[in-house]
């Protein structure tokens, strides 16, 4: 444990690790020392001077060292002047008084300060209600100015810094928080400041412009309403929200997050998401977000919804009841026997995945995830075992980061690395290009795409690297999908698990094999034994298929084409697709926004969310619909109480045991401390009393045998003179049916765009942001050229769900 | 064509000053460098300047930004930048000042059409006992001018145009 600190704030004696500062300290033994620069999170700067407090030292001796005593005390000596409690870091003895008269008058000056140039607007400020300035004013401020009201400055109200983040350069009181928190946090300055003095201004003359993936947090920690994103600005007023505490479905990561919801007149008077908002996690995803999960949860309210049964009679969807639907499925399921398969998504909750494997158990199906990394069953073999917080490890601990692009695939991780690595961490990433955490990285490693396996192999050798890996007390590996389809990711994964289980990186906390998935609860699938599928077009054909949650025939013709020849479809999902318009029998059912339910995130943290929006029409969760089918099969699954299902599910599968719904809601205390009323501290993040959730066992870490196969696997395929390897990338905004209906990032999403070497490009003579033919594997499609000079030669890199069906590397023909 | 391309020698010397993995310290003698060339510092000699230090064109900008003797826009050939600090004001700087730009038939911050003088207030230049005083910026360095009144600013102006047409 750190070195303790014992101090006196206001007369209450207090310690606190060495280190720490005033204003910090304070706020661990619940004394208000006021700020607006400083943030927990942040390096201290004292820029706005609220937090003047009167500070003692006790005098030592200058011979003896000791302290100077006087009546039996030691001596304190108070400086003539008020110092910052935020930049001052406490020492023994020290004392603190932050309500002295001369204390309260600096305080209340630094308002008045402030306050010569606000505009006061708060009327039709976004920030109003939950606005540091306002309560810090209120709480401390004079109520009278003795400066001339008339000379206010008259600054641009609504200057774009990018197009989701508006500032308002009238409401900026310039503590810096934004420009501190691209820097240290984000690592991507893309704003700072012009001018000084009076004249200073938050501004960016970046290209294009604040485009940072972590933009939105900024609106979080402005202690004013200088910056609002441009879903939420003039949206709604703060205490008009409801709140409910949810978890982000859009990557691994489990993200906790809080659902503000409204009545709206736009929608018929019923409640609708305003906006998506932070929720602390300190073992997850401390108190931030990345914009997609801010930004990109239309879809559940998107006009597409299914919200009624149906069934297809003389070729057309025609509308069914619940029944009939349930009936139709049922008896084609049970009769399909082996042919009968599952075919469903990582968006999905913990309970309706495992209802529906023992249904395809039951019924002696199969049981696919929709995905294209494979060897998820290692990471529920080796994976990250309970105790294990990547916001806690530092020296001593590797980190590597193999064919995975962390900034796109899963922002959040990209942060707590990069921290980690500040913390005293060794990073090492291999990837073939360039990728946004090699800035970070202690090791980077370049390799061919193809050589995934090999590069692993490599990693204990006698070399820096080598040493960095095995003299290691504590290695994660992360693994991902760049350049690789299923096969590839396998045998990466494969090769990983037998590395970390060699050198004993398995079983024991901040240690294992972490998948960096597509969606929200793939993990939780692997953990139910779903296997993944390399050739789905070949598998599906004649099938009986129960598709879940995903779009097949949207995401790749030839899914399409096999869907048709398959014997019998029922889909089930929650928004209408290419994939719906094929099937026999549609299901309708609820977003996760209107249940309740858990995921399960890839560092393999089970985590609960919570009802946010009314049920849409005839709409039903998913584990629901599986049990009624199930019953109907002659089979009884739990289909009314989540929570109960969940019980089974956590006395079925060993890696979920003795965990339950109010284990998984359990809470402890956080550091920094955030809500509460004291949003001048930590921001608007939301508290977290909803649940922390709750690790995973691992296979190792019950200290089972664990058995790993060596998956062999070509290395990628060589193509011809006239050809280049296409290998399929991840990016952040795809076109995928979670993110597309999100408006505001219309530009961010943009169009599908290949990247090349420059020598690539001037051979086929194409220009940078030209539009070129690119066709592989009997597909082909338009898209944008990238001129990346980190590309390696003879590459052209594909992104996934961009409107190009790319699954694995593949020769491909660039016009 | 890049300041790098152009002054090969003048970046490798300046960045030959600075510990290899703190490069970023070099900004300022490169900044220095780009607005000799144009008089100001161009968008795109901030672009070059933040490729050629691993910077962002915003942290580039933002020392521009901070730094009154950095330019980021085409200003008079020649900047006279009058003091008004208290001493100075105290000598009539302010009366000068506004005289001054009477006649020019200028705004202080404004360049005369002729694009040959642009007239600046700025803090304190170290001259207060000889106020009212001015320095003036310009490509050949800076020069202070003390004591000064209206009318010898403006014969100073009329040499400046003069030489100023003979160099062109």
């Amino acid at each position: 444990m750190d070195k303790q600190v014992t101090l006196t704030i206001d007369g209450k004696l207090i310690s606190v690790p060495e280190g720490t500062f005033v204003a910090d300290a304070a706020r661990m033994a619940d004394i208000d020392i006021p700020v607006f620069c400083h943030h927990p999170k942040l390096e201290p700067v004292g820029m706005c001077r609220m937090c003047l407090v009167e500070i003692g030292r006790p005098i030592r001796d200058r011979a003896t060292g000791q302290f100077v005593l006087e009546n039996g005390q030691p001596k304190i000596q108070f400086l003539p002047k008020l110092e910052t409690a935020c930049t001052n870091r406490v020492e023994d003895g020290m004392v603190v008084h932050t309500q002295s008269e001369s204390a309260k008058a600096g305080q209340k000056s630094t308002i008045e300060f402030l306050l010569t140039s606000h505009p006061l607007d708060c009327p039709v400020c976004d920030k109003g209600g939950e606005c540091p300035l306002q309560n810090l004013t209120m709480a401390h401020g004079a109520g009278k100015s003795r400066f001339l009201y008339d000379e206010k400055l008259h600054l641009e109200k609504r200057k774009p810094l990018g197009e989701l983040i508006y500032l308002d350069q009238e409401r900026c009181i310039q503590c810096g928080r934004c420009v501190r928190f691209q820097d240290e946090i984000a690592g991507d300055p893309v704003i700072g400041f012009d001018e000084r003095g009076r004249s200073m201004q938050i501004m960016t003359s970046s290209e294009p412009g604040f485009d940072s993936v972590f933009s939105g947090n900024t609106t979080d920690i402005c202690p004013v309403g200088a910056l609002t994103t441009a879903d939420f600005r003039f949206g709604a007023r703060p205490w008009e929200l409801e709140e409910f505490p949810s978890i982000c479905s859009q990557c691994p990561v489990g993200c906790n997050i809080t659902i503000n919801t409204r009545r709206e007149a736009a929608a018929d008077g019923s409640m609708v998401i305003k906006r998506i908002m932070p929720r602390q996690n300190e073992t997850v995803n401390e108190i931030w977000i990345c914009d997609k999960g801010r930004f990109a949860y239309h879809y559940t309210e998107s006009k597409g919804r299914l919200t009624r049964p149906a069934i297809r009679k003389d070729g057309k969807l025609s509308r069914a009841s619940w029944d009939s639907a349930i009936k139709l499925a049922a008896e084609n399921f049970a009769e399909a026997g082996k042919n009968f398969v599952v075919l469903a998504s990582g968006r999905l909750a913990n309970e309706d995945l495992f209802n529906l494997k023992s249904l395809a158990d039951h019924l002696k199906g199969d049981a696919v995830l929709y995905s294209e990394i494979g060897g998820g069953e290692l990471t529920s073999a080796i994976g990250i075992s309970p105790d294990t917080n990547l916001g806690e490890v530092g020296p001593g601990t590797t980190l590597v980061v193999i064919a995975s692009d962390l900034y796109q695939e899963a922002p959040i991780w990209y942060l707590r690395l990069k921290q980690a690595v500040r913390r005293g961490a060794t990073l090492i990433v291999a990837n073939p290009r360039q990728t946004r955490l090699d800035d970070h990285a202690s090791y980077v490693i370049r390799y061919a795409y193809g050589d995934e396996v090999k590069t692993v192999h490599s990693l204990d050798k006698k070399n820096k690297i080598g040493e960095a890996f095995t003299r290691s007390e504590n290695v994660i590996i992360f693994y991902g999908s760049e350049g690789l389809g299923v096969e590839g990711s396998a045998a990466l994964a494969s090769a990983c698990a037998k590395l970390l289980n060699e050198y004993g990186f398995a079983g024991k906390p901040n240690n294992g094999l972490v998948g960096v998935w597509q969606r929200a609860n793939d993990q939780g699938a692997w953990e139910m034994g779903y296997r993944v599928e390399a050739d789905l077009p070949r598998f599906l054909r004649g099938k009986v298929v129960y598709l879940v949650g995903v779009d097949p025939a949207g995401d790749d013709p030839r899914l399409a084409k096999a869907l048709e020849n398959a014997k019998f479809l029922a889909v089930q999902d929650i928004l209408e697709s290419a994939t719906s318009e094929l099937a026999d029998v549609i299901l309708p059912a609820q977003a996760h926004t209107e249940r309740e339910g858990t995921f399960t995130s890839g560092e393999r943290r089970v985590q609960r969310y919570y009802p946010a929006l009314p049920v849409l029409g005839e709409t039903r969760p998913d584990f629901a619909i599986t049990a009624q089918i199930a019953r109907q099969a002659g089979f009884i699954q739990e289909g009314t109480s989540v929570s109960a299902a969940f019980d089974i599910l956590s006395e079925t599968i060993p890696s979920y045991a003795e965990l339950s719904y109010s284990k998984l809601a359990e809470v402890q205390p956080q550091w920094p401390v955030v809500g509460r009323g004291d949003l001048y501290y930590g921001g608007t993040t939301y508290e977290n009393k909803h649940g922390l959730g709750a690790h995973l066992t691992t296979t190792a870490s019950r200290g089972e045998n664990v058995h790993i196969l060596r998956v062999h696997r070509e290395s990628a395929p060589r193509p011809q003179e006239n050809e280049l390897l296409a290998v399929p990338v991840t990016r952040l905004y795809d076109r995928g049916t979670t993110v597309l209906p999100a408006k505001v990032l219309k530009n961010r999403i943009g169009k599908a765009t290949i990247s090349m070497h420059p020598d690539i490009a001037e051979r086929l003579n194409v220009k940078n942001g030209g539009l070129v033919k690119i066709s592989f594997d009997g597909h082909s499609g338009e898209a944008l050229v990238q001129i990346d000079k980190t590309i390696p030669a003879g590459v052209v890199t594909v992104p996934r769900s961009m409107g190009l069906a790319i699954h694995e590397p593949v020769p491909a023909k660039v016009k | 064509m890049s300041l790098l391309q152009k002054y090969p020698a003048e970046v490798k010397q300046i960045l030959s000053k600075y510990p290899a993995d703190h490069k970023q310290s070099a900004v300022m003698p490169l900044l220095y460098l780009a607005q000799r060339e144009n008089g100001y510092i161009t968008g795109s000699a901030m672009q070059d300047i933040a490729e050629t230090l691993d910077m962002t064109q915003t942290e580039v900008a933002a020392v521009v930004g901070f730094y009154t003797l950095y330019l980021d826009k085409k200003e008079g050939k020649y900047r006279m930048q009058v003091c008004t600090d208290l001493p100075c004001a105290l000598r009539g700087a302010d009366k000068f000042l506004q005289d001054l730009c009477g006649n020019l038939g200028i705004k202080v911050g404004e360049t005369t059409s002729d694009g040959l003088v642009t007239i600046e207030a700025v803090m304190c230049l170290a001259a207060c006992d000889k106020a009212p005083m001015f320095q003036i910026q310009s490509r050949d360095g800076l020069e202070y001018h003390e004591d000064m009144t209206v009318d010898k600013t403006m014969e100073l102006v009329a040499a400046l145009a003069k030489s100023g047409r003979e160099v062109a």
